[in-house]
C-alpha cells in the first residue's frame, strides 16, 4: 500500500508518432496542493485526461486511493472522488449557472424512474434540498447572484469559477484544476488564489494545479512538477524549482509564454 | 363535425409520439430517423394481443409501450455502448426502422405480410386520445424535471464534461431511447385502433421524418413546443393537400438548415409559459423583478468581456 492519494507509474501516451507524455512518475499526498507546470504542449492537460479516464495511456499505471484506475470509465472514476475543470471551458452552456450545479448534484438520481415520472413526494423533497445545496456551492465561489444567468453568457472569469463550483459539487477528494487563472488579470488572480486556498483548507480537498501564472502556482503549491516535451524536467518545492537551471532554460526557450 | 373529430384524434396521436421523441432528440441531442419502427412495433403488438389473444384494449396499449421499450433496449444498449457518434446513431436508427418494416412485410404467419391485419374494432376515440395526451404531457414534464431528465440535458450540452462529473452517459442515452420508444409505441397502438386496419405501408419510413419534424419545428429543449408542432403537423396535410405532397421536401430542407444553423430548433429552448404574460402585466404596473435586473446586468457584463 502506498500512502499517496494519487500516483502514476511510468505513465506514457503516444498519439501516432508523437509521444505526448513519457514515463511520468507523479505522486500526490493527501492534503497537498501540487503544481504541474511546463511550456505549451508539454503534456500537462494530457496527464489530466489520462487521470480522469478520457484518454487511455499507452503504457503505465495510475492509482487513486490505492487502486488502479486505468481502463475505468470516466464517470466511475468521478464517483470515486476525483473531479476536474477544463482548460477550454466545458460548461453546460445553454442552461443557468444554478442548473449546472443541480445537474451535477443529481448525477446519480436518488430515486427510481417510476418515481421520477410520478414526481412523488420523495422526488419533490430531494429537489428542494438539492436546490438549496446548489446555492451553497454558488455562494462558495461568489456566484450566488448569477444563479439564474445562462452559464455561457457569463464573463470567462466567472465561467471558470462556475466550473470550480461544479467540480466541487461532485464532492471530490482530489480536484484537478487546468489553468483556472487563464485570461485573468492580477486582481482576479489574487481572488482566485484566495478561493483555491479556501477550498483546500475548509473542505480538505487535495489539489493538482496546472497554471501558467507563476504567481499563482508558487503561491499555492507545496510541491511543483515541471514537464517539458512530455518528460519530467524537475520536481521539488517551489523555490528549488524556480532556481533550477533546466527549468529556466526550458521556459526561456519558449520565450516565457504567459497565456 | 365528425371530420373535425377525426383530424383532432390523429393530431393527438401524433402529439403523443412527438413528445416522446422530444426526449431523445431535443433533450438528449440524439437524432433518430427511424422511430416509425417503434410505431410499427406498437401497432402490431396491440393488434396481435387484442385480436389473437383477447387481451383488453387498455392492456394492449400498455403492452405496446412495453414491447417497444424492450426492442429499444435490445438495439439501444449495444449502439450506445459502442459510442456511435450522433450521425452514426441517426443512420443506425434509420436502418432499424427499415429492418422492422421489412420483417413485418415479409412475415406471413401472424403478421400477414404486406397485406396487414384487419377485422378489429375502432377503439381509439377522441376522448381516449385526449386523456392520454394529458397524461403523457404530465408524466413527461415530471420526467424532464427529474434527475433523469437533467442527465439528458447534461449529455446534450457537454457530453465529456457530463461524464467527468459522474453522469452515466450510456445509461442516460438508453433511458432516453426507451422513453421515446414507449411513447411512440403507444402512439402506434392508438393509430392502429383508430384506422381498424394495419399494414406495413401505412407506417412508411417518411413517418419517421414526420415525427422528427415535430421536434425540430417545436424546439429542441421543450416539450410543449413539440406537442403543439406535432398536433399542427398532423392537421396541416388535412387542410392543405399541397402540404401533404410537398412536406417531405420541406422537412428535408428544414433538417439540413436546422442542423447547420440553428441546432436548438426553430423555436429554441422554450417552454410555452405564462411568465411573459405575468411579466407584461408586471411592467404595466412599473415593477421590475429582482431576478430580471440581475439578468440584464450580467448580460451587459458578458458583452463587455467578449
Ligand atoms: N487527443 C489527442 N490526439 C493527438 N494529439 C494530442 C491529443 N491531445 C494532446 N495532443 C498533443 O499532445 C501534446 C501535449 O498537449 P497538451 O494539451 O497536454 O499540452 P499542455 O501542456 O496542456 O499545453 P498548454 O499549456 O498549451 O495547455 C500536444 O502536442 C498536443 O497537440
Ligand atoms: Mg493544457
Amino acid at each position: 500500500m502506498s500512502d499517496f492519494l494519487l500516483e502514476t507509474k511510468n505513465l506514457t501516451v503516444r498519439f501516432g508518432g508523437l509521444t505526448a507524455v513519457e514515463g511520468l512518475d507523479f505522486q500526490v499526498k493527501k492534503g497537498q496542493i501540487v503544481g504541474l507546470i511546463g511550456p505549451n504542449g508539454a503534456g500537462k492537460t494530457t496527464v489530466f485526461n489520462m487521470i480522469t479516464g478520457v484518454i487511455p495511456p499507452t503504457e503505465g499505471e495510475i492509482f487513486f486511493k490505492g487502486s488502479g484506475i486505468v481502463g475505468v470509465r470516466p464517470d466511475r472514476i468521478a464517483r470515486r472522488g476525483l473531479s476536474r475543470t477544463f482548460q477550454n471551458i466545458r460548461l453546460f452552456e445553454k442552461i443557468s449557472a444554478l442548473e449546472n450545479i443541480v445537474i451535477t448534484l443529481q448525477r446519480e438520481p436518488g430515486y427510481s424512474l417510476v418515481e421520477a415520472f410520478l414526481r412523488t413526494k420523495k422526488v419533490r423533497e430531494i429537489d428542494t434540498e438539492i436546490q438549496k445545496r446548489a446555492y451553497d456551492y454558488l455562494e462558495l465561489v461568489g456566484l450566488r447572484e448569477y444563479a439564474d444567468s445562462v452559464a455561457g453568457s457569463l464573463p470567462y472569469g466567472l465561467q471558470r469559477r462556475l466550473e470550480i463550483a461544479r467540480a466541487l459539487a461532485t464532492e471530490p477528494e482530489l480536484l484537478l484544476l487546468d489553468e483556472p487563472a487563464a485570461g485573468m488579470n492580477n486582481e482576479e488572480c489574487d481572488s482566485l488564489i484566495d478561493l483555491i486556498r479556501n477550498i483546500h483548507e475548509k473542505k480538505g480537498i487535495t489539489i493538482v494545479l496546472i497554471e501558467h501564472h507563476t504567481d499563482v502556482v508558487v503561491n499555492l503549491s507545496d510541491e511543483i512538477y515541471v514537464l517539458n516535451l512530455g518528460k519530467l524536467l524537475a520536481h521539488g518545492d517551489p523555490h528549488a524549482v524556480q532556481t533550477n537551471e533546466d527549468v529556466i532554460r526550458a521556459y526561456l526557450g519558449q520565450g516565457r509564454k504567459n497565456k | 363535425m365528425q371530420y373535425f373529430g377525426s383530424v383532432l384524434t390523429l393530431a393527438g396521436i401524433n402529439m403523443i409520439m412527438v413528445i416522446g421523441l422530444a426526449v431523445l432528440v431535443g433533450y438528449t441531442g440524439l437524432f433518430s430517423m427511424g422511430h416509425a419502427g417503434f410505431m410499427m412495433i406498437g401497432a402490431y403488438t396491440a393488434v396481435i394481443f387484442y385480436k389473437y389473444l383477447g387481451v383488453p384494449f387498455a392492456v394492449c396499449i400498455l403492452l405496446s409501450g412495453v414491447f417497444s421499450v424492450i426492442i429499444g433496449l435490445v438495439i439501444g444498449y449495444p449502439t450506445m455502448r459502442s459510442r456511435l457518434t450522433g450521425d452514426q446513431f441517426a443512420i443506425a436508427m434509420m436502418g432499424f426502422g427499415e429492418a422492422i418494416r421489412m420483417i413485418v412485410s415479409n412475415t406471413e404467419p401472424v403478421f400477414n405480410g404486406a397485406l396487414g391485419i384487419s377485422g378489429f374494432p375502432k377503439l381509439t376515440s377522441l376522448w381516449v386520445v385526449t386523456l392520454l395526451v394529458a397524461l403523457g404531457l404530465i408524466l413527461m414534464f415530471n420526467f424532464i424535471k427529474s434527475a433523469y431528465g437533467k442527465n439528458c440535458i447534461a449529455v446534450r450540452e457537454q457530453e465529456i464534461a457530463a461524464e467527468i462529473m459522474g453522469v452515466d452517459i450510456v445509461k442516460t442515452k438508453v433511458i432516453a431511447l426507451a422513453v421515446s420508444a414507449f411513447y411512440v409505441g403507444v402512439g402506434g397502438a392508438l393509430f392502429a385502433f383508430y384506422m381498424t386496419f394495419i399494414s406495413p405501408a401505412m407506417i412508411a419510413a417518411s413517418k419517421s421524418s414526420d415525427l422528427l419534424a415535430g421536434v425540430v419545428f417545436g424546439g429542441m429543449g421543450s416539450i410543449s413546443g413539440p406537442a403543439i408542432a406535432g398536433g399542427a403537423l398532423a392537421i396541416l396535410p388535412e387542410i392543405l393537400r399541397a402540404f401533404s405532397t410537398w412536406r417531405l421536401v420541406i422537412y428535408g430542407v428544414l433538417f439540413v438548415v436546422v442542423m447547420l444553423f440553428k441546432p436548438e430548433g426553430l423555436l429554441g429552448y422554450r417552454e410555452i409559459s405564462f411568465k411573459p404574460v405575468i411579466r407584461f402585466f408586471g411592467r404595466l404596473f412599473g415593477k421590475k423583478t429582482a431576478a430580471e435586473s440581475v439578468k440584464t446586468d450580467n448580460r451587459n457584463g458578458g458583452d463587455a468581456d467578449e
